[in-house]
């Protein structure tokens, strides 16, 4: 399969000495589902950062539907790559509307004004994320679920290839994370979109993703399935290997109590205290 | 509730702003401490020998100063759309990265040098506050930069901080100078209109006219920076690009504005408030109608500075900012609610 999105050997810091990312590399399939997922800190949003080119590698290559992202202006790498960052609410209140149209500021003509093209994006994009009834309203006045359905509708109006979302599901309840995975999976099947999206929901992602990377947490070189020993700290692979339960525990640092739906595992961390942290069994 | 913006919606409104505008120019020509009328003026210019009084007035001191008033008007109310949307900060205004210290620092070197010649019929206060104004955004633009490559935070400390060092440089030079001296910069300092000669409008409205279309030539840019600069950028704006050149004109025009009638206060903040709260916050809009708001504002503040205590006349800056800020917090109360701006 063709890989839209290929990082070879990329390495980043955030100041000279330091190195947050060593020699990752990983291509993601055209139209496929990966999601990121991995402890705090060990630098989920900095990669997603390297793949929407906010920030350079300091070695290594990333190469978007096989060119050099360096080789890209703004303006075309916007229409390859569209992002969703964690919730911004701009200081003044623009609506609903009004921001999903922005996606298409750079098809704007001399006058500065969208063309019937521009519209009928706009409108699919709010069909598809249901945002219709609130449409007028500003972006201020919505609840954080709503919000992040307009961000996503922003981000589809781009008409881009590539969606790259970071926690698009933080701070939402049950109901509206599932419909956030079920835009982005429709968006994924229907659109033939490439999907990354950085998480802390691992067992949304086993259900969602086809691809999980898990970055992080563990010494460089460590033997375990599935884990690219030589390069180091992360693996990358199908979400059934790449999430198992002595992968988590090992990961993340917690105890996790692990069964199966159907198809993919889910896990659920017990910390000390937790009613039945002496049930969980040990490997 | 608030539809798209459309092209005829935007022509209709900014023309209809227009004409009120040119009524109130109007009007406000007519009303001063000399009594003139309309059909005194419509009578022309008369004869060498029996000149027409009421139409030397109108012609040689009332509408000079009311087009000044109006190129001052647009001029900061374009500047504060702009520096509010680029910095996302509703407090900033034309002066806050350090343009008024820098005019009143240019403003009090001039006075204290003694010069008298003119530049294209400006004196050396206007010129020296004109240079003093574009230094000191230059020096904040480059203190800004180093703190990152636009670091909003870094860029609002940097004003702050030039303005409190040349503030208190101000300070210094106003103790060692004669009264004399002191009172004609702060004079000027508290922002006056005078009456100019139709060179000095003619030059004045064409820098501002200019900066006000290139600004509104990148407002869908200006729209998306709204968002904050990664999200611009992912959506395709060349941001650093459209930032410096924002920030260039707006510099250049305040700077324009400043040395025309010295530091007006209010008008760069509460118009451009106003416009969003009645309209929204969409650049393309925003931009020419704070415009046309921003002039009529002038004009009718300038009005009433030369009315309310005639024959003497007060500080413009006095006046906007007695009438701005009441009028500001009402329009906060009454929408704030209803648009959710602050949010």
């Amino acid at each position: 399969m063709n890989s839209i999105i290929e990082v070879k050997d990329v390495s980043f810091g955030y100041t000279r000495q330091s190195t947050i990312l060593s020699n990752i590399s990983f291509d993601v399939p055209v139209g496929s589902f990966l999601a990121v997922a991995g402890p705090n800190g060990a630098g989920k949003s900095t990669l997603l950062n390297l793949l929407s080119g906010s920030l350079t590698p300091k070695s290594g290559t990333i190469r978007i539907d096989a060119a050099p992202i360096e080789s890209y202006s703004t303006k075309s790498l916007a229409s390859k790559i569209a992002v969703v960052r964690q919730e911004f609410v701009p200081v003044f209140g623009f609506s609903v509307i009004e921001t999903v149209m922005m996606a298409r500021t750079r098809h704007y003509g001399q006058v500065g004004f969208e063309s019937k093209a521009d519209r009928k994006i706009v409108n699919e994009a709010i069909e598809a994320t249901d945002t219709a009834q609130f449409a007028a309203r500003p972006l201020g006045s919505l609840s954080g679920g709503e919000r992040q359905r307009v961000f996503i509708a922003r981000a589809l109006a781009q008409a881009s290839d590539i969606l790259l979302l970071d926690e698009p599901t933080s701070f939402l309840d049950l109901r509206h994370q599932v419909d956030i995975y079920d835009l982005l999976k429709a968006a994924q099947s229907e659109k033939n979109k490439t999907v990354v999206a950085v998480t802390h929901d691992i067992n949304l992602a086993a259900q969602y993703c086809d691809h999980i990377m898990l970055l992080g947490g563990y010494p460089a070189g460590a033997g375990a399935p599935g884990r690219h020993q030589s390069e180091g700290n992360y693996c990358v692979g199908r979400t059934r290997d790449v999430f198992s339960p002595e992968q988590i525990e090992e990961v993340f640092g917690v105890k996790v109590f692990s069964g199966e739906v159907g198809r993919e595992r889910f896990f659920l961390p017990l910390g000390r205290f937790a009613k039945d942290y002496r049930g969980i069994s040990r490997t | 509730m608030r539809q798209l913006l459309t092209p005829k919606k935007l022509i209709v409104r900014t023309l209809a702003a227009t004409i009120l505008l040119l009524i109130i120019v109007l009007m406000c020509s007519l009303i001063g401490a000399e009594k003139i009328s309309l059909r005194a003026v419509l009578g022309g210019a008369g004869t060498a020998e029996q000149v027409n009084p009421d139409y030397e007035i109108f012609m040689h001191f009332r509408v000079p100063r009311v087009i000044l008033a109006a190129i001052v008007g647009a001029a900061l109310a374009c500047s504060g759309v702009v520096l509010q949307g680029l910095l996302r900060n509703p407090l900033a205004d034309p002066y806050i990265l350090g343009i008024s210290s820098g005019a009143g620092l240019g403003a009090i070197v001039a006075v204290l040098s003694g010069f008298t010649w003119t530049l294209w019929g400006r004196s050396p206060i206007a010129v020296f506050a004109f240079v003093g104004a574009l230094g000191t955004v230059w020096l904040v633009w480059f203190i800004g930069r180093l703190t990152g490559r636009f670091h909003v935070t870094g860029l609002l400390l940097a004003g702050v901080v030039v303005n409190a060092f040349f503030s208190a440089v101000i300070m210094f030079l106003t103790s060692i100078a004669k009264s004399q001296q002191v009172h004609s910069t702060i004079f000027w300092l508290m922002g006056n209109m005078t009456e100019e000669d139709f060179l000095v409008l003619w030059i004045g409205a064409g820098c501002v006219l200019a900066g006000t279309l290139a600004l509104f030539y990148i407002s869908p840019q200006l729209n998306a920076l709204s968002f904050g600069e990664e999200d611009a950028r992912s959506m395709g704006v060349n941001t650093s690009k459209t930032q410096m050149v924002a920030f260039a004109i707006t510099a250049f025009v305040t700077a324009v504005a400043v040395s025309l009638s010295g530091l007006i206060g209010f008008v760069g903040l509460v118009v451009p408030h106003g416009v969003r709260l009645a309209a929204g916050p969409d650049h393309r809009q925003l931009l020419p109608l704070s415009a046309v708001v921003g002039a009529t504002f002038l004009v009718v503040a300038d009005t009433l500075a030369r009315t309310i205590v005639a024959p003497a006349q007060l500080p413009v800056g006095v006046v906007t900012a007695l009438v701005g800020g009441p009028f500001f917090l009402v329009l906060l109360v009454r929408y704030s609610k209803r648009v959710n701006w602050l949010r």
